[in-house]
């Protein structure tokens, strides 16, 4: 028994560049099992790119990452097993749009699990009952509202049964009424023990349901500390102004 | 909303059943008419038959060319992308009716003896590698019209490569290509008549001989071009038939 958990994602040094412009700059953070980090800062800060270097939708060009005790490389088989273990839900829900919300969401389980179809699609309707939305699986996401389908985005990332899940600004794109069903649905994830990695706007989201907050700025991080310290009294002064421009509305 | 659109599976059998049953009892209408046409019923079903078999052919194996041609076309391994780039090229780049005489006269003399093609088959493999040529195009068009949001999400969740282009890729870019596809396989139905130069008996190879036989052009020639009406018209009702099936989930 270990009396500190094990961290479940290492990063060590992180360098990320798109041509000339670095995106992330020696970019270390390490995170335990069940924590729920949220990540704020401007855009363009790197947060994002960040986040997509840990399932390697972005390469990282130097430094190193260790998910789960793999280490993140060219090695398709690394690459494989980590990306069983980490889930990601998009901005803007990529939603298969030829499959119905019930095949969206048992896909993966049949394909990358080798679930029988069956099984899979007994599992996929348990994971949508969960996020409220039984009723629409034979639905297309077109026929869905924005917050619905982020909702099937999420089911469809639980049902890989991921220790790690990553939200890239999972409310950006909705429409401001539909924010709470889907943070609801986050909150609840919260406490069950999963991993969260939440790049967010939503500040509100952040101060009450995250365990530690990153903020980024100009591909480093500036601060790493708990949302009381973070929103309260801020050590840097990048991160006092941001506070100020968005600290209306909470 | 249309009955194409609010039955697709239904017009799709209509449309098949329809063709089968044109193809099978043509001929009885056709032998009630004065001549030239009465005495020519069974050359001109045995022309649109013949017809029908090389649109289906090459149609068919036009489309897993183009599918082919347009995944390498996309390739990564510049040895295929150039093959593919040399084979559009060539093909949209000379006269159909010269490849057709290609394959007819050129091919047997580099092949060996001991195998010799029928006309029909020098004109299905003409064919095919005409329309696959052009069925590329469209393939390619419609894997590029894939949001790359759609192959990221693939990506994360753990499928191989190969499971994102067959789970995801191909069925959404043939939704975007299957119009495109559509217009080639209605043209092939008219561009098989061309294979009457390499004495394939099809259609407009009857409507000539019986016109040179009777002397007269006007009705056998209307004949004709009525019943390749009647076959574009079953051809494009089952391609946008599957049109409104594959339409699922899609904004309008």
């Amino acid at each position: 028994m270990n009396s500190t958990p094990q961290p479940i994602i290492i990063a060590r040094n992180v360098d990320k560049r798109f041509g000339s412009f670095y995106a992330l700059r020696g970019v270390s953070a390490s995170f335990s099992e069940g924590q729920v980090t949220a990540i704020v800062g401007p855009s363009g800060s790197g947060k994002s790119t960040f986040l997509r270097t840990l399932n390697r939708l972005e390469t990282h060009d130097a430094g190193e990452i260790i998910i789960d005790g793999i280490e993140l490389n060219d090695n398709l088989q690394h690459l494989d097993a980590i990306r069983r273990e980490v889930g990601m839900v998009f901005q803007s829900f990529n939603l298969f749009s030829h499959l119905s919300i019930l095949r969206n969401v048992a896909l993966a389980p049949i394909r990358v699990r080798k679930m029988s179809r069956q099984d899979a699609e007994a599992r996929a309707m348990a994971l949508l009952e969960r996020v409220g939305l039984k009723n629409q699986a034979h639905k297309y996401p077109v026929q869905l509202s924005g917050g619905q389908q982020q909702r099937v985005a999420i089911a469809r990332a639980l049902a890989m049964d991921p220790k790690v899940l990553l939200f890239d600004e999972p409310t950006s794109a909705l429409d401001p009424e539909m924010v709470n069903e889907v943070l609801t649905v986050m909150r609840e994830l919260a406490h069950t023990g999963i991993t969260m990695l939440v790049v967010t706007h939503e500040m509100g989201f952040a101060r009450e349901v995250a365990d530690r907050v990153i903020f980024f700025d100009e591909g480093a991080i500036l601060e790493d500390t708990t949302p009381q310290a973070f929103f309260s009294n801020p050590d840097h002064e990048r991160a006092q102004a941001f506070l100020s421009q968005v600290r209306h509305g909470f | 909303m249309n009955w194409t659109k609010k039955y697709p599976g239904w017009t799709m059998f209509g449309a098949m059943a329809g063709l089968l049953f044109f193809l099978w009892g043509v001929a009885i209408p056709l032998s009630a008419a004065p001549a030239p046409i009465g005495p020519a019923a069974q050359q001109f079903t045995e022309g649109a038959r013949i017809t029908v078999w090389l649109t289906l052919i090459s149609g068919s194996v036009g489309v897993v060319l183009g599918i082919l041609a347009g995944i390498g076309k996309l390739s990564k391994f510049m040895p295929l992308r150039l093959l593919c780039d040399f084979y559009v090229w060539l093909i949209r780049g000379t006269p159909l009716l010269l490849q057709i005489l290609f394959v007819w006269l050129a091919v047997p003399s580099i092949m060996p003896t001991s195998i010799s093609l029928s006309d029909f088959a020098c004109a299905a493999i003409a064919l095919s590698l005409n329309i696959g040529a052009y069925n590329t195009e469209c393939v390619r068009a419609g894997i590029l019209a894939v949001p790359h949001g759609q192959v990221e999400a693939a990506k994360a969740l753990g499928l191989t490569p190969l499971q994102t282009f067959l789970d995801v890729v191909l069925p959404q870019s043939l939704r975007v290509a299957l119009p495109a596809l559509a217009n080639n396989m209605a043209s092939l139905v008219k561009d098989s008549s061309l294979a009457y130069v390499i004495s394939v008996v099809e259609l407009t190879m009857v409507g000539y001989r019986v016109q040179a036989e009777s002397f007269q052009p006007i009705p056998v020639f209307l004949t004709i071009a009525a019943i390749y009406l009647i076959l574009t018209t079953a051809f494009t009702t089952l391609t946008a038939a599957l049109e409104a099936r594959l339409d699922v989930g899609q904004k309008r």
